[in-house]
């Protein structure tokens, strides 16, 4: 017993961050676009129904591995948070979902797509790059080897 | 230490869960995917999703009021009805009654394009059939449904079956394919399926209508070159003849992702392909053209930009209307602008409604000459009739 319970406790901390997606609603926005201290903070924006944002979310993981005190990495899927076993599977298989992870909780998803960016459509993937200087920089779609020198 | 094992058990169930794909929850609430159509005598029927049934409402009174809901489903199964994904409604030439859904099957992306109807104004619908012969667990989904003239049953989706045969042959395929069938008897069988064309988007509604002649065309986001998501202009044919597929807009927005953005297609007695449609190429527009297949639109006008999405078209006569959603920081206005002359000119845009909560995508509608907006929102459906 006592055998099974030191198992037990010591994958806890692992799956439990498994089970972190966090909701995002409107009264988060003015947070997450705030530029960060340094560096960058990356919002990479996914959706269930789209094939092409696996890549692009393996690609900024790596990228933020790469840099991890100078990049921020908040993944945000537009699905509902009451999707979230579906969401939370999927970023598993994604092997994302160690990072910071949040699901739209709004009950007006377009309203909260306008909030982010209002110059963007709703496509996915999204990538907005928020830097410490105020900037923004916003691309959809997947991204090529050049648009991922742009981000850093 | 029992009780600490229990508790450590009890939060890793959770967790356990998320492993679990092959049960992706739908949504609690009812989603905002739903399509309406008037039957000849000016009943307006609603079909939209909840708990596993594709339900129908009817009204007498354009919308006021809606019946107690009729399940056209009897058995529970899962429905796409979010986003570019809806249940579909159309009639046949004597009020018979056609309902098409997509089904979610188990692997991401997958689905079965389903289709019931009904004889009797919706007191009884046929056991659902799946539309596709082809039974592979695959993406067969954003159904596009539409009677002709001589009352056939045209359905159209979104199919993976040739990417799939690309992968096994490990060979580049960019995107989705259109195929389509029909129906010859009022919907009891369909005939096997048929390409209509390589490299679509993946998940953007088809827009179909009906032409001069009585047969239904169809106007889709397909991809051009290295991801350049365009739009095709295509008849259905039903007698044997092979689709005639061309590019009919040219505003080369390259996206290697997913719009969510299907486009809308309306045709005048004068066969004037009036069509609307979404591009972000420099930031987020919504486009009204007359569709020249093979060149670019003409009387192309840019008709809304940040914050607006999903555009509806219809024409009758002379008369244009364009309806789309316009989102801001204080939630949904339903627009509309209208032409007088065949789309030469458009009035400007003006606000028809307004929702404090989430909208699903607008849909024109027609009665007696008259345009309606049908539109779906969280404090319920409404039925915006569109004054002069």
């Amino acid at each position: 017993m006592k055998r099974l319970v030191l198992i037990v406790a010591l994958l806890f901390p692992v799956l439990a961050m498994a089970g972190t997606l966090q909701p995002l609603a409107a009264g988060d926005i003015a947070a997450l676009l705030k530029p960060p201290t340094h560096g960058e903070r990356i919002i990479a924006l996914w959706a269930l129904d789209c094939a092409y944002c696996e890549p692009n979310l393996e690609a900024l993981a790596k990228l933020q591995r790469a840099h991890p005190r100078d990049i921020e990495l908040v993944i945000v899927t537009t699905d509902s948070i009451e999707r979230r076993r579906a969401i939370e599977a999927r970023l598993q298989h994604m092997k994302v979902d160690g990072l910071p992870n949040r699901a739209y909780a709004e009950a007006m998803p377009e309203r909260l797509n306008f909030l982010l960016d209002p110059t963007w459509g709703g496509e996915t993937p999204r990538v907005l790059v928020i830097r410490a200087d105020g900037s923004r920089l916003g691309i959809s779609g997947e991204l090529t080897p050049a648009q991922m020198r742009k981000i850093r | 230490m029992r009780h600490l094992l229990i508790a450590l058990l009890c939060l890793l169930s959770p967790v356990a869960f998320a492993h679990d794909g092959m049960h992706m929850e739908m949504p609690k609430s009812p989603a905002l995917g739903a399509s309406a159509a008037f039957d000849s005598h000016g009943g307006l029927y609603v079909v939209d999703a909840a708990d596993g049934h594709v339900r129908l409402r009817r009204s007498d009174d354009d919308g006021r009021t809606l019946s107690a809901p009729m399940p056209v489903n009897a058995v529970a199964e899962r429905i796409y009805s979010e986003g570019e994904n809806r249940p579909k409604i159309a009639f046949g030439p004597h009020d018979e009654l056609y309902v098409s859904w997509s089904q979610p099957r188990a692997a991401p992306w997958t689905g079965f394009v389903r289709f019931a109807r009904s004889v009797d104004g919706g007191e009884h619908f046929s056991t659902p059939i799946t539309v596709h012969h082809d039974r592979a667990e695959i993406t067969h989904r954003f159904d596009a449904l539409a009677v002709d003239g001589h009352g056939r049953i045209v359905v159209a989706w979104i199919d993976k079956r040739d990417l799939e045969a690309a992968k096994a042959a490990g060979r580049p395929y960019e995107g989705a394919a259109v195929y389509y069938s029909w129906s010859d008897d009022g919907g009891k069988s369909f005939v096997p399926e048929r390409r209509l064309v390589d490299h679509s988007c993946e998940c953007c509604r088809i827009a179909l209508a009906r032409m001069p002649d009585g047969e239904v065309a169809a106007f889709f986001r397909g991809i051009y070159g290295d991801n350049i998501r365009d739009h095709a202009f295509a008849v259905l044919h039903t007698d044997g003849r092979a689709p005639h597929v061309e590019r009919a807009t040219f505003s080369d927005w390259h996206i290697a992702g997913c719009p969510h953005h299907g486009p809308g297609l309306g045709v005048g007695a004068d066969g004037v392909r009036h069509a609307v449609w979404y591009e972000a190429g420099h930031g987020p527009a919504i486009w009204y053209g007359q569709l020249d297949p093979g060149q670019r639109p003409q009387q192309l006008l840019k008709l809304a930009g940040a914050g607006a999405s999903h555009a509806d078209v219809a024409v009758h006569g002379r008369t244009v209307w364009v309806t789309w959603n316009q989102v801001d920081a204080d939630g949904y206005r339903l627009m509309l602008r209208r032409s007088t002359d065949n789309g030469a000119h458009f009035d400007a845009a003006r606000e028809i409604a307004s929702s404090a909560g989430a909208a699903g995508s607008p849909q024109l509608l027609q009665k007696d000459g008259h345009a309606f907006v049908a539109w779906n929102t969280a404090q319920g459906f409404r039925l915006i009739r569109v004054t002069p």
